[in-house]
């Protein structure tokens, strides 16, 4: 069913247009003596087509016309601009002004009908693209989606690769994933970013996969040879992960590369310093530290939650950047409540 | 001007496909209505009112032109065209006076339709 909008000051025009428009069939036609009105009406409603008249007291069809295709559901409705013969320069106007056709008066029936059917035909090609437009917006909007929880999962298995070869526990992933999240937020980042960095941070330590065992699964303090080589792991994340079309493996890469850095320039592997060092490893780098320390391993007990605030308190601006300790600390209730949401399952100590 | 009126109904039909019940619609309404345009006219010119002389004109030129009254609708044109050009009221009663006769005309005439 066609809406079909008719303004014109003259009852008796309403009413040829009306009868006319019902005999067309699949119409329906909504009357305005007054252009005011049917703009006012235009705000709530979308007609397929418009008909107006050119000469109408208070708005003439070359105003109406330019009115309403100022409006955005107005910019490619059909309209018809009823004129008379001698009215040519009217009807350039209107062909300036957004007009698609005309009608001639007297209105003849045979002409009238083939005027508006073609109208109304070019309306119904218009919402078939729209349609169209909108199936195929919808299912690109399904395949993305697809491909992001391929993605996610392809970036929990990546991370899980990492965790069987590091004493550190599923967990510890998620702590200090959310540590991060929650730092971004309170740093003000946008949602974007702050998904980002929740979905990226579990792969900081995924270079890890490249250190021998005798490396990574040794108890005891490594050398000062062994360190150098477990120093590696930032590098070959960030090899692993570099290169990547998608968002989150590039973040990934940017934070397995520079969240071992530190605020003062004495971190690993290009000893960068202050804003040098990119935000997301600098927020890992809070959330990261915090996690170990108030975790047990085989070689250490867990430090108290309070001890290890007053430690990333002491490094603000040495090892930490001191915006991104305040951020956490700021948030010291959330920071408790992840603590608590994500326990270890087992007993790290083997 | 308004004698010798025929109303062409072979002619209005055609342009409406035959369709008898919109002209029974139309002529009603233009009965109802052929008054109130005579009068409208009439206070335009009593206002001096030019751009709404032209406006009333242009209508009722469209008017009798649904109804086949070519002479009629021209009367109206000429109306316009003066009251555009700035003619003065004295100058414009006349044919304000013969377009108001033809209005009344075409109503007599369809009234015995």
């Amino acid at each position: 069913m066609h809406t079909v909008l008719i303004v014109d000051d003259s009852d008796i025009n309403l009413t040829l247009i009306k009868a006319l428009v019902l005999r067309l069939g699949e119409c329906t036609p909504v009357l305005f003596e007054h252009p005011l009105r049917a703009l006012e009406w235009c705000a709530d409603h979308v007609p397929d087509l418009v008909i107006v008249d050119y000469m109408m007291p208070d708005m003439d069809g070359l105003a109406f016309i330019r009115a309403f295709r100022a409006r955005p559901e107005g910019a490619d409705i059909p309209v018809l601009m009823i004129t008379a013969n001698d009215q040519r320069d009217v009807r350039y106007e209107a062909l300036d002004g957004g007009a698609n056709d005309f009608l001639n008066k007297p209105i003849d029936r045979a002409e009238f009908s083939a005027r508006v059917r073609n109208m109304l035909a070019l309306r119904t090609s218009q919402k078939h693209l729209a349609d169209r437009a909108r199936h195929l917006a919808a299912l690109v909007d399904e395949r993305t989606a697809a491909i992001r929880e391929r993605e996610k999962e392809l970036i929990v298995r990546i991370s899980r690769a990492a965790e069987f070869r590091d004493p550190e526990t599923g967990a510890h992933i998620q702590r200090m994933a959310h540590y991060s999240h929650l730092i971004a937020d309170a740093l003000g980042l946008p949602e974007a970013d702050r998904k980002l960095i929740l979905e990226a941070a579990p792969m900081h330590d995924v270079g890890k996969i490249g250190i021998p065992d005798y490396i990574l699964l040794k108890p005891g303090r490594l050398t000062p040879e062994e360190f150098e080589i477990m120093k590696g792991h930032a590098r070959l994340g960030y090899e692993l992960l570099q290169g990547s079309g998608s968002a989150v493996l590039k973040a990934g890469a940017e934070i397995a590369y520079a969240h071992h850095e530190k605020f003062d320039g004495s971190g690993y592997p290009n000893r960068l310093a202050g804003e040098a060092i990119p935000l997301y490893g600098r927020i890992v780098a809070v959330a990261d530290v915090f996690d170990a320390l108030t975790s047990q391993r085989p070689y250490k007990k867990a430090w108290a939650l309070e001890d290890a605030a007053s430690f990333l308190h002491d490094g603000a601006g040495s090892h930490f950047d001191p915006a991104c300790v305040d951020a956490f600390l700021k948030r010291w209730d959330g920071a408790i409540a992840i603590r608590c949401r994500f326990q270890d399952e087992e007993d790290p100590s083997y | 001007m308004s004698q010798g009126f025929f109303l062409d109904k072979a002619r209005i039909l055609e342009r409406l496909g035959d369709d008898e019940e919109i002209f029974a619609a139309l002529a009603d309404l233009y009965l109802q209505d052929v008054e109130a345009y005579c009068g409208q006219l009439g206070a335009a010119l009593a206002a001096a009112d030019n751009a709404v002389l032209c406006r009333e004109a242009h209508t009722v030129k469209g008017l009798l032109a649904t109804f086949a009254d070519d002479d009629g609708a021209a009367l109206a044109f000429a109306l316009e065209g003066q009251a555009r050009a700035g003619a003065a009221p004295a100058a414009l009663a006349a044919a304000v006076a013969a377009v108001q006769a033809r209005l009344r005309l075409v109503g007599e005439a369809l009234r015995t339709a």
